[in-house]
């Protein structure tokens, strides 16, 4: 009580502000509230390290000390298939360009078709809207297991199925940044008399292609990094020789592609960047 | 070269000056025409070389796109409607057309999306844990030194660079298949991600609290707590919630590797051929990463508020 005694603070003080002000001290009820969500976070943690068997990471230390010599240590680095795994990183970039064009393409139609100030007709735009959930629904992975079966192993697989997911997104963005343009330009190329080709052309597009460009920018990266695990479900790209020389136990050889794809990721990222500003300036960035 | 003409065109006549802004212009025109030109040619080489990398040829295409449609007829299950509800016989058999043949395995699908989220439940718990502990020292107006700042910032970069099934890849083969490999790939990318986004709140965090428990002689661990987590813990939340929901996607697809959940399922029924199964996963996961969106978002809605949530 020395410092209540040194400020001049009393009991009685205290308990008077208590009773006036009582939100500002802290109440059991209000302990509890504020602890009892941190407390269950905290058993089931440890709960599920029981039910998902952490202990089996203390087991595997020496495995796992091999495993981080051998991506350390590189050997034999002459015999390495150098222009597979160019030819592997050349096959991701070209799925990621495509898939990404080709997904914008379509998106530039099916966004339009999606919007509500565009389409009259609630019932297409419902349709559209729920073929697009489930496009976005199932995942990119899995389209690209579904289109190895269907057109076989290599890139075109991959590249289709990276424009079926990025259908599913890259229109949802479009017809939500095409709700939200201004009405006044529109009425303005509508009341000389354009017709609905030209109403889009000059009406909408110039306010809407900022956005859609940067958000395809961001798509490419995206898919980028994406294209790199199709190969693992045999979708090419350099994703397939990861999972092929990591079968072989050559983890020299991954840890390198595995450095080289960061690099490639760390360029696209730059480079997309220096596209956008330079295409639209800094205001749409971000 | 603009300096000399203003001050040639000033002596004689404003007929210079508008032949001059014509003369600028189509200077900036014609170059601004060679960018443009340039740009398109840049991108026509580029799409070149992609189609001819990826043999994404019109006759590939045209073999290929029916055998996509194909593809979809086959994975539609034989229903019937006669029999649609009908039960097992009594030797315990399903009858084919009806929903519990098409279903037979429902609840080893059951199981493995139940293993499914709790593996997304305990990942993102685990790794927004480890991005609450490093967004303090990652956020530039909070870090206690420059060294601890950049350390903590290259860790989280460099966790949330890899992708999380490379990870797991390298997880399955160092414990084991299983959920666990699984669990610990997304929950280091998680940490990578949530603590890119925690560290940015916190740098927008108001820095008159932080002035204040300074005055009063707060040490850096006094700051954090009474000063900075009090204006972030609803940003923090909402972020960890929008990563659940992008991690009951991830862990759905992470057993594509060996990694446990509902991928290993799914990856079984695709490459071996059981076509109608692959309909029936496929509709399990849509429906529960549906639902499990629509939980959060009420969650997120209900803790936090509509005002503050964006």
């Amino acid at each position: 009580m020395s410092i209540a005694a040194l400020s001049g603070v009393t009991d009685a003080d205290i308990a008077a502000a208590r009773q006036s002000q009582p939100d500002a001290f802290t109440t059991p009820a209000g302990m509890v509230r504020k602890w009892t969500p941190l407390a269950i976070a905290v058993v089931y943690v440890f709960a599920s390290m029981w039910y998902f068997d952490f202990a089996r990471l203390l087991d595997a230390s020496d495995r796992v000390l091999s495993l981080l010599y051998n991506f350390v240590v590189w050997r034999d680095m002459d015999t390495w298939a150098y222009r597979q795994i160019y030819v592997g990183i050349s096959q991701t970039l070209a799925m990621a360009f495509l898939g990404t064009f080709l997904g914008t393409l379509g998106a530039l139609g099916v966004g339009f078709l999606a919007a509500r100030n565009v389409m009259p007709f609630a019932a297409v735009r419902q349709i559209v809207r729920r073929i697009l959930d489930v496009l976005r629904g199932i995942d990119q992975l899995v389209w690209g297991l579904v289109f190895v079966r269907a057109v076989g192993l290599g890139p075109l697989a991959g590249v289709l199925a990276i424009f079926v997911s990025d259908l599913g997104t890259l229109s949802k963005l479009y017809a939500e940044a095409i709700e939200n343009i201004d009405r006044k330009q529109v009425e303005g190329v509508r009341s000389t008399g354009a017709g609905p080709i030209a109403v889009i052309r000059y009406g909408f597009l110039p306010q809407v292609l900022p956005v859609f460009i940067s958000q395809s920018l961001y798509f490419l990266e995206s898919n980028t990094r994406s294209a790199t695990i199709l190969g693992i479900v045999g979708a090419g790209g350099i994703g397939m020789i990861i999972i092929e020389r990591f079968r072989a136990s050559l983890y020299d050889q991954v840890a390198f592609v595995v450095l080289n794809v960061l690099v490639l990721i760390f360029a696209i990222d730059w480079l997309s960047k220096r596209i956008r500003l330079w295409l639209i300036g800094a205001k749409h960035d971000g | 070269m603009a300096d000399t003409n203003m001050a040639g065109g000033g002596v004689s006549a404003p007929r210079d000056a508008v032949a001059l802004y014509e003369t600028h212009r189509a200077a900036l025109r014609a170059s601004k025409r060679v960018w443009n030109i340039l740009a398109l040619a840049a991108f026509a080489v580029c799409l070149g070389l992609s189609v001819w990398i990826s043999q994404f040829y019109p006759e590939r295409l045209a073999s290929g796109v029916p055998r996509i449609f194909e593809y979809f007829g086959t994975i539609i299950p034989d229903l019937e409607w006669s029999n649609l509800f009908a039960g097992r016989t009594e030797e315990g058999r399903a009858v084919p057309g009806s929903l519990t043949y098409w279903y037979t395995d429902f609840w080893t699908y059951a199981a493995l999306i139940w293993e499914t989220i709790l593996m997304a439940i305990t990942a993102t718990l685990i790794g927004a844990a480890v991005a609450f502990v490093l967004s303090f020292p990652a956020a530039s107006n909070l870090a206690p030194n420059s060294w601890v700042y950049i350390l903590s910032r290259r860790f989280l970069e460099l966790c949330r660079g890899i992708p999380e099934i490379l990870l797991a890849l390298v997880f399955v083969f160092m414990i084991g298949i299983g959920p666990l490999a699984g669990v610990i790939a997304i929950a280091i990318h998680t940490a990578g991600a949530l603590g890119k986004l925690f560290s940015e709140v916190n740098e927008n965090a108001s820095a008159r609290p932080i002035d204040g428990i300074t005055a009063v002689g707060g040490t850096w661990m006094q700051k954090m707590v009474y000063a900075v987590v009090p204006q972030v813990a609803p940003n923090f939340f909402s972020y960890a919630m929008l990563r659940f929901e992008i991690n009951v996607r991830a862990s759905s697809i992470i057993g594509f590797v060996g990694a446990g959940g509902i991928g290993q399922e799914l990856n079984r029924v695709i490459s071996f051929y059981s076509d109608d199964r692959v309909l029936a996963v496929l509709i399990l996961v849509v429906m529960t990463v549906t639902v499990i969106d629509l939980i959060s978002e009420r969650i997120r809605i209900g803790y936090i508020g509509r005002e503050n949530f964006s």
